[in-house]
């Protein structure tokens, strides 16, 4: 089956979708190609741990212009107003919210799971491999990337 | 009538989030406490006559479950609402903790309706 039309793919896409409009108003769309686009220069990106029942992580990455705006929306600010430790509060909470969220839909109603804190990334986003699984989405013309890594959930794509 | 609630919640993007909902669903005038972790949740709940603890479930130190069991076992905190906002409850983890005494579990995004829901014996 190919990426796009499997229930992890579906289940992702419907928690970034349902972060971001609730929390910023805005519209997430599928990259329509597979090359996925150049985050820029000034790459924000943050990671949380999946602990239980499965061990994983989830990463989310966006460019400065992006984070900008979407903070800038969400706190009723101008782009120029906006601070570093807002941006960084604003992208964990969305990582943290739609991991949420991509669980319960993932997961049966019955089961538990524990998700850590999100981190902070430091350095170059680091880039798919064997091991992880990309959502190449976009808010208007802005990217917006996201890679879930880890054996439970490369099991769960392949369901 | 809610006079004072203390909101626990490590982002302040939720927190913010949170207050907004809270202003919109009427209850902009009551007094909003906010803490970052548990402990600072529950110090500040007990600093002052507190009509509602909202908290998230995730968070450094303290988290939200440790603090439910503080604030159920302790003899000047048992009575007060409290109301867990995450992104980590499904089905499972809603009935575990309305079982510990959580008055609500709503699910993040926060929105003004699922708030008001939760919140509607509190509001006149």
């Amino acid at each position: 089956m190919p990426h796009r039309q499997t229930p992890l793919y579906q289940a992702m896409f419907s928690a970034v979708s349902q972060t971001l409009e609730n929390m910023a108003f805005v519209e997430v769309t599928a990259q329509p190609e597979d090359t996925p686009k150049n985050l820029g220069a000034t790459v924000n990106w943050v990671s949380m741990l999946i602990h239980d029942p499965f061990q994983g992580e989830i990463r989310l990455a966006m460019s400065a212009s992006l984070l900008r705006e979407l903070t800038a929306n969400m706190f009723g600010l101008e782009t120029d107003e906006v601070g570093q430790s807002q941006q960084q509060d604003i992208i964990a909470e969305i990582l943290n919210t739609l991991t949420g969220l991509f669980m319960t839909a993932l997961l049966p109603d019955d089961q538990t799971y524990q998700l850590g804190l999100p981190e902070h990334g430091a350095g170059e986003f680091p880039p798919v491999d064997e091991d992880s699984i990309a959502w190449n989405l976009e808010i208007e013309g802005q990217p917006l990337v996201i890679i879930g890594s880890g054996a439970g959930l490369l099991k769960a794509e392949q369901v | 009538m809610i006079k004072r609630i203390v909101i626990a919640d490590d982002s302040a993007t939720a927190r913010m989030f949170i207050k907004r909902c809270l202003q919109i669903i009427g209850l902009g005038d009551a007094e909003m406490v906010e803490a970052e972790q548990g402990k600072e949740a529950l110090t500040a709940a007990k600093a002052a006559p507190t009509d509602l603890l909202l908290t998230d479930l995730n968070m450094p130190i303290m988290d939200g479950e440790t603090l439910l069991k503080w604030v159920k076992a302790s003899p000047k905190l048992m009575d007060m609402p409290v109301v867990i906002i995450t992104s980590a409850g499904n089905p499972a983890k809603e009935q575990e903790l309305l079982k510990l005494g959580a008055l609500k579990v709503i699910n993040k995004p926060i929105s003004p309706p699922a708030l008001m829901e939760a919140l509607s014996d509190f509001i006149e």
